[in-house]
Protein backbone atom coordinates (compact mmCIF):
# COMPACT_ATOMS: atom_id res chain seq x y z
CA UNK A 1 0.00 0.00 0.00
CA UNK A 2 1.33 3.42 -0.83
CA UNK A 3 1.05 6.26 1.63
CA UNK A 4 0.98 9.95 1.11
CA UNK A 5 4.37 11.58 1.65
CA UNK A 6 4.39 15.36 1.23
CA UNK A 7 7.23 17.18 -0.46
CA UNK A 8 8.64 20.10 1.48
CA UNK A 9 8.22 18.46 4.89
CA UNK A 10 10.97 16.84 6.95
CA UNK A 11 10.60 13.35 8.38
CA UNK A 12 11.97 11.03 11.05
CA UNK A 13 12.52 7.30 10.90
CA UNK A 14 9.90 7.00 13.64
CA UNK A 15 7.24 8.48 11.31
CA UNK A 16 6.90 12.03 12.59
CA UNK A 17 6.82 14.99 10.19
CA UNK A 18 8.07 18.56 10.69
CA UNK A 19 6.95 21.65 8.79
CA UNK A 20 9.24 24.60 9.41
CA UNK A 21 7.87 28.14 8.95
CA UNK A 22 10.36 30.80 10.10
CA UNK A 23 11.50 29.62 13.51
CA UNK A 24 8.33 27.67 14.22
CA UNK A 25 7.83 24.01 13.44
CA UNK A 26 4.55 22.16 13.27
CA UNK A 27 4.84 18.48 14.12
CA UNK A 28 2.59 15.55 13.37
CA UNK A 29 2.61 11.89 12.44
CA UNK A 30 2.80 10.65 8.87
CA UNK A 31 0.10 9.05 6.77
CA UNK A 32 1.91 5.74 7.19
CA UNK A 33 1.84 6.11 11.00
CA UNK A 34 -1.88 6.91 11.15
CA UNK A 35 -2.61 3.98 8.86
CA UNK A 36 -0.61 1.66 11.09
CA UNK A 37 -2.34 2.92 14.24
CA UNK A 38 -5.86 3.12 12.72
CA UNK A 39 -8.81 4.44 14.73
CA UNK A 40 -6.98 7.02 16.83
CA UNK A 41 -9.17 7.54 19.88
CA UNK A 42 -7.09 9.57 22.33
CA UNK A 43 -4.22 12.04 22.24
CA UNK A 44 -2.37 13.21 25.33
CA UNK A 45 -0.92 16.58 24.41
CA UNK A 46 1.89 18.35 26.29
CA UNK A 47 1.54 21.69 28.08
CA UNK A 48 2.23 24.88 26.17
CA UNK A 49 5.45 26.51 27.38
CA UNK A 50 7.22 23.23 28.06
CA UNK A 51 10.80 22.90 26.80
CA UNK A 52 11.50 19.67 25.03
CA UNK A 53 14.67 18.06 23.71
CA UNK A 54 15.00 16.15 20.45
CA UNK A 55 14.15 12.49 21.00
CA UNK A 56 12.08 13.07 24.14
CA UNK A 57 8.45 11.98 24.35
CA UNK A 58 6.36 14.76 22.89
CA UNK A 59 2.90 13.27 23.24
CA UNK A 60 1.01 10.00 23.29
CA UNK A 61 -1.37 8.82 20.58
CA UNK A 62 -3.68 5.94 21.41
CA UNK A 63 -5.75 3.74 19.17
CA UNK A 64 -8.33 1.31 20.49
CA UNK A 65 -5.66 -1.35 20.75
CA UNK A 66 -2.33 0.42 21.20
CA UNK A 67 -0.45 3.23 22.88
CA UNK A 68 2.22 4.98 20.79
CA UNK A 69 4.68 7.63 21.87
CA UNK A 70 5.46 10.47 19.52
CA UNK A 71 9.03 11.75 19.91
CA UNK A 72 10.20 15.32 19.42
CA UNK A 73 12.01 15.39 16.06
CA UNK A 74 13.80 18.61 17.12
CA UNK A 75 14.40 20.53 20.35
CA UNK A 76 12.40 23.60 21.26
CA UNK A 77 9.67 25.22 23.33
CA UNK A 78 6.06 24.21 22.84
CA UNK A 79 4.10 27.27 21.68
CA UNK A 80 0.85 25.62 20.61
CA UNK A 81 -0.99 22.31 20.74
CA UNK A 82 -3.85 21.19 18.53
CA UNK A 83 -6.69 21.32 21.07
CA UNK A 84 -9.19 20.13 18.45
CA UNK A 85 -7.72 16.68 18.98
CA UNK A 86 -9.11 16.57 22.52
CA UNK A 87 -12.61 16.08 21.20
CA UNK A 88 -11.87 14.70 17.74
CA UNK A 89 -8.66 12.66 17.77
CA UNK A 90 -9.83 10.92 14.58
CA UNK A 91 -8.83 14.09 12.67
CA UNK A 92 -5.31 12.59 12.62
CA UNK A 93 -6.60 9.65 10.59
CA UNK A 94 -8.43 11.90 8.18
CA UNK A 95 -5.84 14.61 7.75
CA UNK A 96 -2.44 13.65 9.18
CA UNK A 97 -0.52 16.49 7.48
CA UNK A 98 -3.01 19.36 7.83
CA UNK A 99 -5.82 19.45 10.43
CA UNK A 100 -4.25 16.56 12.33
CA UNK A 101 -1.06 18.35 13.40
CA UNK A 102 -0.09 17.74 17.03
CA UNK A 103 2.22 20.40 18.39
CA UNK A 104 3.95 23.60 17.33
CA UNK A 105 7.47 24.27 18.58
CA UNK A 106 9.63 27.38 18.69
CA UNK A 107 12.70 25.65 17.30
CA UNK A 108 15.92 26.07 19.27
CA UNK A 109 18.34 25.29 16.47
CA UNK A 110 17.12 25.34 12.88
CA UNK A 111 20.17 23.35 11.79
CA UNK A 112 18.63 20.41 13.65
CA UNK A 113 15.74 20.40 11.18
CA UNK A 114 18.14 19.98 8.28
CA UNK A 115 19.45 16.73 9.74
CA UNK A 116 16.00 15.13 9.29
CA UNK A 117 14.97 13.10 6.25
CA UNK A 118 13.45 14.77 3.21
CA UNK A 119 10.44 13.31 1.40
CA UNK A 120 12.55 11.25 -1.00
CA UNK A 121 14.62 9.72 1.78
CA UNK A 122 11.52 9.01 3.91
CA UNK A 123 9.77 7.27 1.00
CA UNK A 124 12.71 4.90 0.73
CA UNK A 125 12.27 3.66 4.33
CA UNK B 1 7.34 -21.14 15.03
CA UNK B 2 4.28 -19.12 14.15
CA UNK B 3 1.12 -21.06 13.36
CA UNK B 4 -1.44 -19.88 10.88
CA UNK B 5 -5.10 -20.66 10.57
CA UNK B 6 -6.08 -22.91 7.65
CA UNK B 7 -8.08 -19.85 6.55
CA UNK B 8 -4.98 -17.63 6.28
CA UNK B 9 -5.29 -17.30 2.49
CA UNK B 10 -8.96 -16.33 2.73
CA UNK B 11 -7.97 -13.65 5.23
CA UNK B 12 -5.17 -12.28 3.08
CA UNK B 13 -7.67 -11.99 0.23
CA UNK B 14 -9.90 -9.94 2.57
CA UNK B 15 -6.95 -7.57 3.26
CA UNK B 16 -6.57 -8.58 6.89
CA UNK B 17 -3.83 -7.06 9.04
CA UNK B 18 -2.21 -9.75 11.12
CA UNK B 19 -0.85 -9.98 14.64
CA UNK B 20 0.76 -12.72 16.66
CA UNK B 21 -1.38 -14.05 19.47
CA UNK B 22 -0.46 -17.10 21.57
CA UNK B 23 1.83 -18.39 18.83
CA UNK B 24 -0.68 -17.85 16.03
CA UNK B 25 -0.62 -15.29 13.27
CA UNK B 26 -4.25 -14.18 13.26
CA UNK B 27 -6.14 -11.21 11.77
CA UNK B 28 -6.20 -8.27 14.19
CA UNK B 29 -8.47 -6.30 11.91
CA UNK B 30 -9.81 -6.17 8.38
CA UNK B 31 -11.36 -2.70 8.02
CA UNK B 32 -11.09 -1.03 11.41
CA UNK B 33 -11.70 -2.21 14.96
CA UNK B 34 -14.44 0.33 15.40
CA UNK B 35 -16.25 -0.57 12.19
CA UNK B 36 -16.01 -4.28 12.92
CA UNK B 37 -17.17 -3.73 16.49
CA UNK B 38 -20.35 -2.00 15.33
CA UNK B 39 -20.92 -4.59 12.60
CA UNK B 40 -21.23 -7.22 15.34
CA UNK B 41 -23.32 -5.05 17.67
CA UNK B 42 -25.74 -4.00 14.91
CA UNK B 43 -25.54 -6.57 12.10
CA UNK B 44 -23.39 -9.66 11.92
CA UNK B 45 -19.70 -10.55 11.98
CA UNK B 46 -17.70 -13.67 11.18
CA UNK B 47 -14.67 -14.61 13.29
CA UNK B 48 -12.02 -17.23 12.69
CA UNK B 49 -10.96 -18.31 16.17
CA UNK B 50 -8.96 -21.36 15.19
CA UNK B 51 -6.23 -20.28 17.61
CA UNK B 52 -8.51 -21.62 20.35
CA UNK B 53 -7.93 -25.27 21.28
CA UNK B 54 -9.94 -28.46 20.80
CA UNK B 55 -9.61 -31.39 23.16
CA UNK B 56 -11.64 -34.63 23.05
CA UNK B 57 -12.40 -36.30 26.37
CA UNK B 58 -13.62 -39.87 25.95
CA UNK B 59 -14.00 -43.05 27.99
CA UNK B 60 -16.53 -44.28 30.56
CA UNK B 61 -15.21 -41.84 33.19
CA UNK B 62 -15.03 -38.78 30.89
CA UNK B 63 -17.74 -36.90 32.80
CA UNK B 64 -16.14 -37.80 36.14
CA UNK B 65 -12.79 -36.45 34.95
CA UNK B 66 -14.37 -33.12 33.97
CA UNK B 67 -16.14 -32.90 37.33
CA UNK B 68 -12.87 -33.59 39.13
CA UNK B 69 -10.80 -31.06 37.19
CA UNK B 70 -13.34 -28.23 36.91
CA UNK B 71 -15.75 -26.47 39.26
CA UNK B 72 -18.68 -27.91 37.31
CA UNK B 73 -20.76 -30.87 38.41
CA UNK B 74 -20.80 -32.51 35.00
CA UNK B 75 -23.63 -34.89 35.92
CA UNK B 76 -26.05 -31.96 35.60
CA UNK B 77 -24.87 -31.02 32.09
CA UNK B 78 -27.23 -32.80 29.71
CA UNK B 79 -26.30 -34.37 26.43
CA UNK B 80 -26.43 -31.67 23.75
CA UNK B 81 -25.48 -28.86 26.14
CA UNK B 82 -22.38 -26.67 26.36
CA UNK B 83 -21.05 -25.41 29.69
CA UNK B 84 -18.64 -22.64 30.70
CA UNK B 85 -16.33 -23.55 33.57
CA UNK B 86 -12.80 -23.18 34.96
CA UNK B 87 -9.99 -25.70 35.49
CA UNK B 88 -8.14 -25.26 38.79
CA UNK B 89 -4.81 -26.10 40.35
CA UNK B 90 -4.72 -27.63 43.84
CA UNK B 91 -4.20 -24.11 45.25
CA UNK B 92 -7.49 -22.97 43.71
CA UNK B 93 -6.00 -20.75 41.00
CA UNK B 94 -7.29 -20.96 37.45
CA UNK B 95 -5.31 -22.92 34.87
CA UNK B 96 -7.78 -21.97 32.16
CA UNK B 97 -11.40 -21.12 31.56
CA UNK B 98 -13.18 -23.19 28.98
CA UNK B 99 -16.41 -24.32 27.41
CA UNK B 100 -17.04 -28.03 27.11
CA UNK B 101 -19.71 -29.65 24.98
CA UNK B 102 -21.57 -32.80 25.92
CA UNK B 103 -21.84 -34.75 22.67
CA UNK B 104 -23.24 -38.19 23.42
CA UNK B 105 -20.51 -40.40 24.86
CA UNK B 106 -17.85 -37.78 24.30
CA UNK B 107 -17.01 -34.32 25.47
CA UNK B 108 -15.23 -31.68 23.48
CA UNK B 109 -13.42 -29.05 25.52
CA UNK B 110 -12.35 -25.69 24.06
CA UNK B 111 -9.37 -24.42 26.08
CA UNK B 112 -7.84 -21.05 25.23
CA UNK B 113 -5.24 -20.38 22.57
CA UNK B 114 -1.92 -21.97 23.43
CA UNK B 115 -3.45 -23.94 26.33
CA UNK B 116 -4.04 -27.21 24.44
CA UNK B 117 -0.93 -29.03 25.61
CA UNK B 118 -1.11 -27.76 29.19
CA UNK B 119 -4.77 -28.71 29.61
CA UNK B 120 -4.39 -32.08 27.86
CA UNK B 121 -1.40 -33.00 30.02
CA UNK B 122 -3.10 -31.85 33.23
CA UNK B 123 -6.30 -33.78 32.53
CA UNK B 124 -4.45 -36.95 31.53
CA UNK B 125 -2.34 -36.74 34.70
CA UNK B 126 -5.43 -36.41 36.88
CA UNK B 127 -7.14 -39.32 35.08
CA UNK B 128 -4.10 -41.39 35.97
CA UNK B 129 -3.83 -40.10 39.57
CA UNK B 130 -7.50 -40.81 40.28
CA UNK B 131 -7.65 -44.08 38.29
CA UNK B 132 -10.30 -42.83 35.90
CA UNK B 133 -11.07 -44.49 32.58
CA UNK B 134 -10.78 -41.43 30.43
CA UNK B 135 -8.68 -40.43 27.48
CA UNK B 136 -7.82 -36.82 26.72
CA UNK B 137 -6.66 -36.01 23.23
CA UNK B 138 -5.46 -32.71 21.82
CA UNK B 139 -7.02 -32.31 18.37
CA UNK B 140 -6.57 -28.54 18.07
CA UNK B 141 -4.70 -28.76 14.76
CA UNK B 142 -7.55 -30.79 13.23
CA UNK B 143 -10.19 -28.11 13.73
CA UNK B 144 -11.12 -24.72 12.42
CA UNK B 145 -13.33 -22.71 14.74
CA UNK B 146 -15.66 -20.07 13.36
CA UNK B 147 -17.90 -17.75 15.33
CA UNK B 148 -20.82 -15.94 13.75
CA UNK B 149 -22.09 -13.23 16.04
CA UNK B 150 -24.53 -10.34 15.99
CA UNK B 151 -28.28 -9.71 15.76
CA UNK B 152 -28.35 -11.05 12.18
CA UNK B 153 -26.22 -14.13 12.89
CA UNK B 154 -29.20 -16.44 13.11
CA UNK B 155 -30.70 -15.35 9.77
CA UNK B 156 -27.29 -15.64 8.14
CA UNK B 157 -26.51 -19.09 9.49
CA UNK B 158 -30.05 -20.32 8.77
CA UNK B 159 -29.49 -19.74 5.05
CA UNK B 160 -26.61 -22.24 5.08
CA UNK B 161 -28.03 -25.04 7.23
CA UNK B 162 -31.06 -27.36 7.31
CA UNK B 163 -31.37 -27.46 11.07
CA UNK B 164 -34.12 -25.16 12.31
CA UNK B 165 -32.25 -22.62 14.43
CA UNK B 166 -35.47 -21.66 16.23
CA UNK B 167 -35.22 -25.03 17.94
CA UNK B 168 -31.63 -24.42 19.05
CA UNK B 169 -31.51 -22.93 22.54
CA UNK B 170 -28.75 -20.88 24.14
CA UNK B 171 -25.79 -23.15 24.97
CA UNK B 172 -27.22 -26.08 22.96
CA UNK B 173 -24.68 -28.03 20.93
CA UNK B 174 -25.16 -30.59 18.18
CA UNK B 175 -23.69 -31.92 14.96
CA UNK B 176 -25.13 -30.22 11.89
CA UNK B 177 -24.26 -29.53 8.29
CA UNK B 178 -23.37 -25.99 7.29
CA UNK B 179 -22.89 -25.40 3.57
CA UNK B 180 -22.83 -29.18 3.22
CA UNK B 181 -19.96 -29.55 5.69
CA UNK B 182 -20.37 -31.40 8.98
CA UNK B 183 -19.74 -29.09 11.96
CA UNK B 184 -20.30 -29.06 15.69
CA UNK B 185 -22.68 -26.16 16.22
CA UNK B 186 -23.04 -24.46 19.60
CA UNK B 187 -25.24 -21.52 20.47
CA UNK B 188 -22.43 -19.69 22.26
CA UNK B 189 -20.13 -16.74 21.81
CA UNK B 190 -17.81 -14.15 23.31
CA UNK B 191 -19.47 -10.93 22.21
CA UNK B 192 -22.64 -10.73 24.30
CA UNK B 193 -24.70 -10.76 21.09
CA UNK B 194 -26.86 -13.47 19.57
CA UNK B 195 -24.39 -15.93 18.08
CA UNK B 196 -23.15 -19.36 17.19
CA UNK B 197 -19.82 -21.16 17.06
CA UNK B 198 -18.78 -23.90 14.66
CA UNK B 199 -16.08 -26.56 15.04
CA UNK B 200 -15.06 -27.80 11.63
CA UNK B 201 -12.97 -30.83 10.68
CA UNK B 202 -11.15 -31.62 8.43
CA UNK B 203 -9.76 -28.13 8.21
CA UNK B 204 -9.61 -28.11 4.39
CA UNK B 205 -13.43 -27.98 4.36
CA UNK B 206 -13.54 -24.81 6.45
CA UNK B 207 -12.99 -22.47 3.53
CA UNK B 208 -16.33 -23.53 2.00
CA UNK B 209 -18.14 -22.73 5.25
CA UNK B 210 -16.30 -19.44 5.71
CA UNK B 211 -17.16 -18.27 2.18
CA UNK B 212 -20.75 -19.54 2.38
CA UNK B 213 -21.38 -17.58 5.59
CA UNK B 214 -19.86 -14.42 4.14
CA UNK B 215 -22.12 -14.68 1.06
CA UNK B 216 -25.19 -15.56 3.12
CA UNK B 217 -24.58 -12.56 5.36
CA UNK B 218 -23.97 -10.10 2.55
CA UNK B 219 -27.57 -8.85 2.56
CA UNK B 220 -27.26 -8.10 6.27
CA UNK B 221 -23.92 -6.30 5.97
CA UNK B 222 -21.71 -9.09 7.33
CA UNK B 223 -18.04 -8.30 7.95
CA UNK B 224 -15.07 -10.51 8.79
CA UNK B 225 -13.90 -9.58 12.30
CA UNK B 226 -10.38 -9.58 13.72
CA UNK B 227 -9.02 -10.11 17.21
CA UNK B 228 -9.03 -6.35 17.89
CA UNK B 229 -12.81 -6.08 17.83
CA UNK B 230 -13.11 -9.47 19.52
CA UNK B 231 -11.32 -7.91 22.49
CA UNK B 232 -13.40 -4.70 22.61
CA UNK B 233 -16.62 -6.68 22.19
CA UNK B 234 -15.86 -9.03 25.08
CA UNK B 235 -14.54 -6.26 27.30
CA UNK B 236 -17.74 -4.20 26.97
CA UNK B 237 -19.56 -7.27 28.33
CA UNK B 238 -16.93 -7.82 31.07
CA UNK B 239 -16.07 -11.30 29.80
CA UNK B 240 -12.74 -12.68 30.99
CA UNK B 241 -9.69 -13.06 28.77
CA UNK B 242 -7.66 -15.84 30.38
CA UNK B 243 -4.20 -14.45 29.56
CA UNK B 244 -5.14 -11.09 31.11
CA UNK B 245 -7.67 -11.74 33.87
CA UNK B 246 -6.11 -14.90 35.31
CA UNK B 247 -2.48 -13.78 34.92
CA UNK B 248 -0.32 -14.52 37.92
CA UNK B 249 -2.77 -17.05 39.39
CA UNK B 250 -6.29 -15.98 40.32
CA UNK B 251 -9.06 -18.07 41.84
CA UNK B 252 -12.65 -18.12 40.52
CA UNK B 253 -13.70 -16.31 43.72
CA UNK B 254 -11.29 -13.48 42.96
CA UNK B 255 -12.43 -13.47 39.33
CA UNK B 256 -16.08 -13.18 40.51
CA UNK B 257 -16.79 -16.49 38.81
CA UNK B 258 -18.28 -17.89 42.02
CA UNK B 259 -21.49 -18.62 40.09
CA UNK B 260 -19.66 -21.32 38.10
CA UNK B 261 -18.74 -23.28 41.24
CA UNK B 262 -20.82 -26.32 42.19
CA UNK B 263 -19.77 -26.84 45.79
CA UNK B 264 -21.63 -30.15 46.25
CA UNK B 265 -19.04 -32.21 44.44
CA UNK B 266 -15.37 -32.98 44.91
CA UNK B 267 -12.95 -31.15 42.64
CA UNK B 268 -9.31 -30.20 42.57
CA UNK B 269 -8.83 -26.83 44.29
CA UNK B 270 -12.03 -27.03 46.38
CA UNK B 271 -10.25 -27.00 49.73
CA UNK B 272 -8.25 -23.91 48.81
CA UNK B 273 -11.42 -22.12 47.65
CA UNK B 274 -13.29 -22.96 50.85
CA UNK B 275 -10.44 -21.51 52.87
CA UNK B 276 -10.32 -18.36 50.77
CA UNK B 277 -14.08 -17.94 50.96
CA UNK B 278 -13.93 -18.10 54.75
CA UNK B 279 -11.15 -15.52 54.97
CA UNK B 280 -12.99 -13.23 52.54
CA UNK B 281 -10.20 -10.67 52.27
CA UNK B 282 -9.21 -11.36 48.69
CA UNK B 283 -9.23 -8.81 45.83
CA UNK B 284 -12.11 -9.16 43.42
CA UNK B 285 -12.64 -8.52 39.72
CA UNK B 286 -14.15 -5.07 39.37
CA UNK B 287 -15.49 -3.08 36.44
CA UNK B 288 -14.33 0.51 36.16
CA UNK B 289 -15.60 3.22 33.87
CA UNK B 290 -13.65 6.44 33.25
CA UNK B 291 -15.28 9.67 34.37
CA UNK B 292 -12.70 11.73 32.51
CA UNK B 293 -10.78 11.40 29.23
CA UNK B 294 -8.16 8.72 29.03
CA UNK B 295 -7.71 5.02 28.41
CA UNK B 296 -6.71 2.59 31.14
CA UNK B 297 -4.49 -0.30 30.04
CA UNK B 298 -3.37 -3.74 31.19
CA UNK B 299 -1.12 -3.58 34.29
CA UNK B 300 -1.96 0.01 35.32
CA UNK B 301 -2.14 0.46 39.10
CA UNK B 302 -5.46 1.23 40.77
CA UNK B 303 -5.27 3.64 43.71
CA UNK B 304 -7.52 5.19 46.32
CA UNK B 305 -6.16 8.35 47.98
CA UNK B 306 -2.67 7.55 46.72
CA UNK B 307 -2.67 4.00 48.11
CA UNK B 308 -2.53 1.02 45.76
CA UNK B 309 -5.74 -1.01 46.01
CA UNK B 310 -5.45 -3.14 42.87
CA UNK B 311 -4.40 -3.39 39.24
CA UNK B 312 -5.96 -3.31 35.80
CA UNK B 313 -6.05 -6.59 33.87
CA UNK B 314 -7.78 -5.26 30.71
CA UNK B 315 -8.52 -1.78 29.49
CA UNK B 316 -9.61 -0.14 26.29
CA UNK B 317 -11.72 2.58 24.81
CA UNK B 318 -15.29 1.31 24.57
CA UNK B 319 -16.36 1.87 20.96
CA UNK B 320 -20.03 1.98 22.03
CA UNK B 321 -19.66 4.31 25.01
CA UNK B 322 -16.67 6.24 23.64
CA UNK B 323 -15.06 6.28 27.10
CA UNK B 324 -12.25 4.34 28.70
CA UNK B 325 -13.29 1.12 30.45
CA UNK B 326 -11.27 -1.33 32.53
CA UNK B 327 -11.47 -4.59 34.40
CA UNK B 328 -9.15 -5.18 37.29
CA UNK B 329 -8.68 -6.61 40.74
CA UNK B 330 -9.62 -4.29 43.63
CA UNK B 331 -9.52 -4.70 47.41
CA UNK B 332 -12.93 -5.87 48.72
CA UNK B 333 -13.66 -2.69 50.70
CA UNK B 334 -12.94 -0.34 47.77
CA UNK B 335 -15.21 -1.79 45.09
CA UNK B 336 -18.67 -0.63 46.04
CA UNK B 337 -20.63 0.48 42.96
CA UNK B 338 -20.23 4.23 42.51
CA UNK B 339 -16.88 4.44 44.30
CA UNK B 340 -14.38 6.73 42.63
CA UNK B 341 -10.86 5.36 42.22
CA UNK B 342 -7.74 6.45 40.34
CA UNK B 343 -6.07 4.41 37.62
CA UNK B 344 -2.47 5.47 37.18
CA UNK B 345 -1.82 6.05 33.49
CA UNK B 346 1.73 7.25 32.73
CA UNK B 347 2.10 8.26 36.41
CA UNK B 348 -1.01 10.44 36.32
CA UNK B 349 -4.30 9.57 38.02
CA UNK B 350 -7.28 8.90 35.77
CA UNK B 351 -10.59 9.07 37.64
CA UNK B 352 -12.80 6.01 37.29
CA UNK B 353 -16.07 4.86 38.80
CA UNK B 354 -16.90 1.35 39.95
CA UNK B 355 -19.85 0.03 37.95
CA UNK B 356 -21.94 -3.10 37.94
CA UNK B 357 -21.11 -5.22 34.88
CA UNK B 358 -21.60 -5.24 31.96
CA UNK B 359 -20.40 -1.89 30.62
CA UNK B 360 -22.72 -2.18 27.63
CA UNK B 361 -26.07 -3.83 28.31
CA UNK B 362 -27.98 -6.09 25.93
CA UNK B 363 -29.40 -4.41 22.82
CA UNK B 364 -27.53 -1.19 23.65
CA UNK B 365 -26.42 -0.67 20.04
CA UNK B 366 -29.97 -1.03 18.71
CA UNK B 367 -31.16 1.61 21.17
CA UNK B 368 -28.36 3.99 20.26
CA UNK B 369 -28.49 3.98 16.49
CA UNK B 370 -27.43 7.63 16.37
CA UNK B 371 -23.90 6.69 17.41
CA UNK B 372 -21.93 6.65 14.21
CA UNK B 373 -19.43 3.93 13.40
CA UNK B 374 -16.83 6.63 12.60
Amino acid sequence: MTHDVRDGLKYTKTHEWVKLTGSKAKIGITDHAQEELTDIVFVELPTVGKEIKKGEELCVVESVKSVSEVYAPVSGKIVAVNTKLDDSPEIINKSPYDDGWLVELEVKDKAEVNTLLDATAYKKL
Amino acid sequence: MVLRSPLYKNQVKLSAKFTEFAGFEMPIQYSSIREEHFAVRRKVGLFDVSHMSNVWITGSDAAKLISLTTVEDTSRVENGKSQYTVILRENGTIIDDTIFMHLGEKFMMIPNAGMNQIVTKWLNEQAKNYHLKAKVEDVSHEYVILAIQGPKSKETLQKTTDVNLDSVKFFDCQIVKVAGVECILSHTGYTGELGFELQITPTRKASVVFDALLSAGEEYGIQPIGLGARDTLRLEKAFMLAGNEFEGGRTPLEATLGWTIFWDHEFIGKEALLKQKEQGTYQRMTCLECVEKGIPRHKCEIQKDGIVVGNVTSGTLSPCLNIGIAMGYVAPDKREVGNILDIMVRDKPLKVKVIKPPFVPKDWAQKHEEIATR
